[in-house]
């Protein structure tokens, strides 16, 4: 292909704009001044023993890891089971089901939370963590259907089918043949849903209760001025950390392409 | 055809149904295979022949009727427990495996210790020819090294019987016939029961001893290879099974194991009842199949009947040519194949011959 200088400048420009504001976050919070602004007035780490010692924020920490790692296990749980169901069986009122399954992807999620907490105050349900998982998984089940629908489509039905006719029971031979072929999907799932509903900041503050997520806290801490330096060495660990994740995560999908032999189409990260 | 017919029963059918809804997919199936018998199951796609065989293999549920293996009704017997194993037409290999993980996979229940089921797995791969590939990934295989280890796979559990669905229909012409050779010589070896289902008929006329020809979820004849093709007892039968000439005849009289015909173009033909299968209610022909017919060149005579005849095509095959022909003045055409040897000229379309029949390979469908 002939290459186009406008196109290539075009290129670059849009990655600048896309991920230069986050390369913001590591500079200003080495950068030893409380303002946000150049020039740069000195190189210190005391943002990061800062944020380590505050407590509010490990607990913030603690209950986000909690929501989004139970969100994360419930949602591709659910999804592994839709869908197996929705790729392998046929069954009536299936294209409307499915279609409510993925029905919040589109739904605001200021609408999804608010009659969420309107029924939770009807029923006297105290809001905390554990409701806020129940949102998320609302939220982060299309993902998870998506992409193990997929991973589901890519396997041969003989496959179980040979499994069984060899001799395994239904159950083996979907623990022996089916789960390791669609493993690097429920990978994928996972992390998805996890990295969703861990900056998710609408349902965590409408349902949360007393139990503050992250993602609230954070907002929260961004008020006070004093505050906005520790929140960006928070946010450069978070950064750290998605790369980190999304470059495991895409280590291990290589490598089930790798070992089943298929062409690497790209893969979802 | 090594088949004799004094061998046990080793799968019977009896009124078998089968319901997808409204959709009747098999109408009352009945029929026995016997133990050691290479049998097929031949038909177009839709036929039934497939889901036939999934009954066998356990996947299928069917509506009413009983299979029997080996004497016993497998109602409420699961795949995992049935004596059969199968060979899937996409090969089924667990793409996660290697060669030797996919072949022992059937051992995996086996009390047998891990030294001897390594052994069985080596003698299996050895019987399909794959020595050696057992530490091969399995998505690195080609499409009949595949089929090998698929073989192998169903094969290491000495089943009572081996199901095939379609297994050589992935492969190219070549690979193709010479796996017909190679899965007829294995089914002699290990003497297991083999039930492959294929669309092919030229396959099933190979490789079977007997073959059920299968429309529209019923079995329109069962017979072997031989008897298929020289006597089918439907015109459908005989259309699907090879190249078959109808041409339009009238009956004249019917008196004993005497019908006499008067077919267009061939004159008065009296037939032998054998050849005149129970009468279906069509509207009579009677069948010749092309190489029963023979061009005449000049100087030869007929050893039985002669009609003379106008070439109107001629399509050459190399070893064979393809004659289209006109016969007596008629607007009946029929196609005859002559072998090409040294002597005998490939003819001009619109050369005036004379074609010599027999009435012994005469069929009547009526």
């Amino acid at each position: 292909m002939k290459s186009a200088p406008g196109l290539r400048s075009y290129a670059i420009l849009y990655l600048v704009f896309l991920y230069g504001p986050i390369l913001i976050l590591p500079l200003f919070a080495f950068n030893n001044a409380t303002v946000v602004s150049f020039p740069l007035s000195g190189f210190t780490t005391k943002w990061f023993s800062e944020m380590m010692a505050d407590q509010a924020l490990w607990r913030a920490l603690r209950t986000s890891l909690q929501i989004s790692l139970s969100t994360a296990v419930i949602a591709t749980a659910l999804g592994v089971m839709a869908a197996r169901a929705a790729v392998r069986y046929r069954w009536p009122g299936k294209p409307g089901v499915m279609g409510l399954i993925l029905l919040p992807l589109v739904l605001p999620e200021i609408i999804i939370a608010m009659s969420m907490l309107i029924v939770l105050i009807w029923l006297g349900a105290p809001q905390m963590w554990f409701t806020v998982i129940l949102g998320h998984v609302l939220i982060t089940l299309p993902f998870s259907v998506t992409i193990m629908t997929a991973a589901f489509q890519s396997i041969d039905v003989s496959f179980e089918e040979a499994a069984l006719d060899l001799g395994e029971t239904p159950i083996s031979s979907f623990r022996l043949i089916t789960l390791p072929l669609v493993m690097p999907g429920i990978i994928s799932s996972f992390l998805i849903s996890f990295t969703i509903s861990i900056d998710e900041y609408i349902i965590a503050n409408f349902l949360g209760g007393n139990d503050t997520a992250l993602s609230v806290y954070i907002y929260g801490q961004f008020r006070f001025p004093a505050k906005v330096p520790m929140v960006l060495a928070l946010g450069t660990c978070l950064v750290a950390m998605s790369i980190l994740l999304l470059t495991i995560a895409e280590y291990f999908r290589r490598r089930g392409v790798a070992r089943v032999g298929g062409k690497d189409s790209g893969g979802f990260l | 055809m090594t088949f004799s017919a004094d061998k046990p029963t080793m799968i019977e059918f009896k009124d078998v149904h089968k319901y997808y809804g409204d959709y009747h997919a098999l109408r009352g199936i009945n029929g026995t295979i016997k133990a050691g018998e290479f049998f097929s199951l031949l038909g177009p796609s839709g036929c039934g022949k497939t889901t036939l065989l999934r009954t066998i293999a356990g996947f299928e549920d069917i509506s009413s009727g009983v299979v029997m293996i080996d004497g016993k009704s497998m109602a409420d017997v699961p795949a995992n427990v049935r004596p059969t194993n199968m060979v899937f037409q996409s090969y089924a290999i667990f793409p996660h495996m290697s060669v030797e993980e996919n072949v022992g996979f059937g051992l995996r229940r086996d009390p047998r210790s891990k030294a001897e089921k390594a052994k069985a797995v080596d003698e299996a791969l050895e019987m399909v020819g794959l020595k050696g590939y057992g530490k091969r990934a399995a998505h690195a295989l080609s499409g009949g090294q595949r089929q090998r280890v698929a073989l192998a796979r169903a094969l290491i559990l000495k089943p009572k019987v081996l199901l095939l669905d379609e297994p050589l229909s992935a492969l190219d012409k070549k690979m193709r016939e010479h796996m017909q050779v190679e899965l007829i010589k294995l089914q002699r070896q290990v003497g297991i029961t083999f039930i492959l289902v294929t669309h092919d008929q030229e396959e099933a006329l190979v490789m079977s001893d007997r073959i059920a020809v299968m429309f529209e979820g019923e079995i329109a004849q069962l017979a072997d290879p031989e008897t298929l093709y020289r006597r089918p007892n439907s015109k459908k039968v005989a259309d699907f099974i090879g190249t078959m000439n109808f041409i339009p005849c009238t009956i004249l009289s019917e008196s004993g194991d005497k019908v006499e015909v008067d077919a267009k173009g061939l004159g008065k033909v009296a037939l032998d009842i054998h050849q005149a299968p129970p009468a279906k209610g069509e509207t009579p022909v009677v069948g010749l199949r092309p190489e029963t017919l023979t061009l005449l060149y000049p100087g030869q005579s007929a050893n039985d009947r002669e009609t003379d005849g106008v070439i109107d095509e001629v399509i050459y095959f190399g070893d064979m040519t393809y004659y289209d022909v006109y016969l007596g003045g008629t607007d009946v055409e029929v196609r005859l194949s002559m072998r090409n040897v040294p002597g005998r000229p490939v003819l001009d379309v619109g050369t005036k011959v004379r074609v010599a029949w027999s009435p012994e390979a005469l069929v009547l469908f009526r």
